[in-house]
């Protein structure tokens, strides 16, 4: 044991600082988190990233605006059409472009597809990281279907490039929205299965319930955004607040959680899966017709000028900060990434548990790295 | 030589070597039934490549772990590190000479005499069982901290602690049993449950939950498991094993599931009885022979093993020690005296 | 805690209500492909492997400048070619390397390609295109774009030199079916 004096940050502390990752099937990425316990109670905790950093930014000031949404995919891998939704709106905003109705309409089925898609893969990995293996398989059954649909439409199942700047490159295809809809009918059903085991679990309430609490006071303060926002009780999701792409033509709600514990955020992210399945069907009966490309130039040169235009993602709030110089490429596209503002909250969030709850709450916070580190 | 050297050294040597050889063999097949279980509840075929629909697996597995390198770590006490798997696996296989896996057979015709298809029945079949499988804390302990490893050690240290807890509530809830039968052999339960008409799980359907909550606990499986789970940190006191010696550690906690499984079925479910022994009109149900019963009862709780793998998620250490102390342990107590009162009741044990 | 709370946690519904559904999923229809025996079929504007056709390209370099990662590298040069009694200068291709290594599969040259149908496309429905070495084996040349030398086509796909046309995988004049086989 003559390595463990070497972990005590003090001679005569009983802390111990412990690194737990990069590599480690819990940390849902490449993430380093730096422990320190005091036996078994964490004291702090600090996230280390860069480890999946490709230097997404500088990549984008070399490329054409069109030329970005393929890398966008790259960043929060598990949710791409909503990256493209975030720049391609930045874009547009800038340019001063309407998309036509079809275009608005298709890009809301589209991304809440992929708020779906990104749901189940939280729950699936949270549930594994607690110790359920079987909602991974259910939930990333349902996933297949989602990026069959995808893949029908623009051709690729994760890295999407769904969207131009100004419209959608395709129109959808032959008997797409009803498979689409034959989809989302029978989603409730199972939705409803994975609660079944996993709601009223006794096992699953005890590893939830009170871990990973934070006020809404201080969750503002940390710049939540998201589903763990809305765990603590704060009503705010930018398609209310900011409506962006006729969100303000479809009905629905935000389910917002009372405690601001990790069952809650869970809570808050399976009635999310239900509202996307209603919002979806009402895109799939209001569908107008009509292009779906607006009239823009084949060359996309915005004025100069900056703007930043922001979706509420699946994570959270996904945003661009798109500065030009009126010529073809841009000038600096910064990411406003909702994970990592997120991540932060993480040494607030754990202080006071056990290791076992650390790994409930990276789960919770539902990071994914690719968004982090770009 | 005559026949009581036949009597005294072969028919044992033969049965030991039967014993070892089915349960070694169904051990390894149970992790083939496990992963085939687990899968088909996934929605997924678990392994099939290998042999006719998969069933060669297990020995393509223990041929490749044959085959791996023998890695002990540089700074570990090397005589304890190699014989701590030996410390687990030997007293899950030494308690199989007790257990009664039928009615006196002649295995359909095939022998002149009948004889018992269990090797012994010792008067003291069931605290020889509890107290054998107590020496398997031996193994994990010494495992943990031979490595040289501090996650192993405090996994270790976890799992002793967590099999230690729960043998209490479990030798309580087999105290109730023992109370209705009146013995201590496990012939004579099994035998207790054919006089009483009913199998012992309807009275002391109680201690049957306690026994079979603190089975699991026991063999460190799903939703007990912290000390040996993939996704915590603590990586578990067999982290530093490779090859054989791992794959002891696995059989060992394979063996142990067969070992709970048998013991409540002996204890509870009337061992090799069929459901109503003494009910006349249940007769036809005599064609299936005892040991088929039993069978089919151990495979049962092992389903039930793999079920509760595939469903539950885990308990933390703190919960999982809070669910032993506080609530298993009193409600075996109170369980404990009911039975007590029960059996004085209606006049003593039969 | 009320008396039906008390019950069902001494009874343990909630988790008899768990074993109830992984229970009723062991007798569900599963959901694996033994592949390769069995192929999915990818759907029809998958975007795969590439296919190529030197007649129709006009050599404008829009597929190379829309390439995000700059992996197409074209070279070209002027003949001389008699139309009609006129000299006229032709755009002639020498080279059209595709680095397939480095390729993320975007659509975007598929998509700025102008000619009709268009001479570089990716809805080819075949994915199977690993190669033991990276550096030799998947950097492509035009030649190698047309034959699919290393290539594993989708079962029923015919390489571009035999009649492949984009959205026509199988050469054939019926296109390929858009749902997913399972």
């Amino acid at each position: 044991m003559g390595n463990l004096e070497a972990t005590r940050p003090f001679p005569d502390s009983e802390e111990m600082e412990i690194s737990f990752g990069p590599q480690h099937p819990a940390t849902h990425g490449v993430l380093r988190v730096m422990v320190r316990v005091d036996g078994e109670k964490i004291v702090d905790a600090k996230p280390i990233i860069g480890y999946l950093h490709r230097g997404t930014e500088k990549i984008f000031e070399r490329e054409t605006y069109n030329g970005t949404i393929p890398h966008t995919d790259r960043m929060d891998y598990t949710a791409a059409a909503t990256n493209n939704q975030a720049l391609v709106g930045a874009v547009e905003r800038m340019m001063g472009v309407t998309v036509p109705p079809r275009a608005a309409y298709i890009r809301m089925i589209l991304a809440e597809l992929q708020r779906i898609a990104s749901h189940t893969i939280w729950l699936g990995t949270h549930a594994l990281d607690i110790g359920a293996q079987t909602p991974f398989f259910y939930t990333f059954q349902e996933r297949e279907t989602i990026l069959d649909l995808y893949e029908e439409y623009c051709g690729a199942r994760l890295t999407l490039n769904c969207m131009r700047v100004g419209g959608q490159p395709f129109d959808l295809p032959e008997g797409w929205t009803g498979r689409c809809g034959a989809f989302v009918d029978q989603l409730p059903a199972r939705i409803a299965e994975w609660e079944r085991l996993l709601t009223n679990n006794r096992i699953w309430k005890l590893r939830t319930i009170g871990v990973g609490v934070i006020s809404a006071a201080n969750a503002i303060e940390w710049g939540l955004t998201g589903p763990p926002l809305r765990g603590s009780g704060v009503k705010w999701d930018i398609r209310k607040v900011f409506p962006y792409d006729r969100y303000d033509e479809v009905d629905f709600e935000i389910p917002i959680g009372a405690n601001g514990d990790t069952y809650d955020r869970y809570l808050v992210r399976m009635e999310e899966m239900r509202q996307s399945v209603r919002i979806i069907k009402q895109c799939l009966a209001k569908l107008p017709d009509g292009p779906v490309m607006a009239k823009v130039p084949k060359v996309i040169k915005p004025p100069k000028g900056e703007f930043y235009f922001s979706v509420e993602g699946p994570k959270g709030e996904l945003g661009f900060y798109a500065v030009s110089d009126g010529s073809t490429n841009p000038y600096r596209l910064h990411v406003r990434p909702a994970c990592f503002i997120n991540l932060q909250a993480l040494p607030e969030l754990v202080r006071g548990h056990l290791i076992a709850d650390m790994i409930a709450v990276i789960g919770t916070l539902d990071i994914v790295l690719g968004e982090i580190d770009r | 030589m005559g026949s009581p050297w036949i009597a005294f050294l072969v028919v044992p040597l033969v049965k030991i070597v039967v014993i070892l050889l089915v349960v070694i063999l169904m051990a390894a097949y149970l992790s083939y039934f496990e992963r085939k279980i687990l899968a088909y509840m996934q929605i997924r075929i678990g392994p099939n490549r290998v042999g006719p629909r998969g069933w060669l697996q297990p020995i393509a597995d223990a041929l490749k772990l044959f085959v791996k390198e023998d890695i002990i770590p540089s700074r570990a006490e090397k005589f304890v590190y190699i014989v701590a798997p030996a410390l687990i696996t030997a007293p899950a296989l030494v308690v199989f000479s007790v257990i009664p896996f039928g009615a006196d057979t002649t295995f359909f015709g095939l022998l002149k005499q009948p004889i018992p298809p269990y090797l012994t029945d010792i008067n003291i079949g069931i605290l020889f069982i509890l107290g054998v499988s107590s020496v398997g804390v031996y193994g994990v302990i010494l495992g943990g901290w031979a490595s040289n490893n501090k996650f192993s050690l405090m996994g270790g240290l976890r799992s002793a602690a967590q099999l230690v807890s729960y043998e209490v509530p479990m030798g309580f809830s087999v105290i109730a049993v023992l109370l209705m039968a009146g013995s201590l052999s496990m012939v004579k339960i099994v035998e207790a449950q054919k006089q009483a008409g009913v199998w012992f799980i309807f009275p002391g359907i109680v201690a049957f939950f306690i026994y079979f909550v603190c089975g699991i606990a026991e063999t460190n499986r799903n939703p007990f498991d912290l000390p040996e789970a993939e996704s915590e940190l603590v990586a578990g006191f067999h982290t530093e094993y490779s090859g054989m010696k791992w794959a002891f550690y696995f059989l060992a906690e394979y063996a142990n599931m067969v070992v709970i499984s048998s013991v409540a079925t002996v204890l509870f479910l009337g061992g090799w009885l069929r459901p109503f022994p003494n009910v006349a009109a249940l007769a036809f149900l005599d064609v299936i022979p005892p040991f088929i019963w039993f069978a089919a009862k151990v495979g049962f709780f092992l389903f039930c093993y793999i079920w509760f793998r595939g469903t539950f998620p885990r308990y933390r250490f703190d919960q999982l020690m809070a669910l032993g102390w506080k609530v298993l342990l009193p409600v075996s107590l109170a369980n404990l005296l009911v039975v007590a009162l029960g059996v004085l009741l209606m006049g003593g044990a039969r | 805690m009320s008396l039906w709370g008390f019950l069902t946690s001494v009874l343990q519904i909630d988790l008899a209500q768990g074993l109830s559904v992984t229970g009723k999923f062991f007798f569900h229809r599963k959901a694996t492909i033994q592949y390769p025996e069995v192929r999915p079929e990818p759907a029809g504007r998958f975007r795969g492997m590439f296919g190529f056709s030197e007649e129709r390209c006009i050599v404008c370099h829009i597929c190379a400048k829309a390439c995000p990662i700059d992996i197409i590298h074209i070279a070209d040069h002027f003949e001389e070619v008699e139309v009609d009694g006129k000299k006229k200068k032709k755009k002639v291709l020498d080279r059209y390397d595709i680095d397939v290594k480095r390729c993320m599969f975007c659509g975007l040259c598929e998509e700025a390609c102008p000619t009709e149908p268009v001479a570089i496309w990716l809805t080819t429905k075949s994915y199977e295109t690993a190669a033991y070495e990276r550096n030799e084996q998947l950097y492509f040349d035009k030649e190698r774009l047309q034959n699919w030398e290393g290539v594993k086509p989708y079962p029923g796909v015919v390489p571009p030199n035999m009649g492949q046309m984009p959205n026509d995988p199988t050469g054939a004049s019926s296109a390929g079916p858009e749902e997913q086989k399972r």
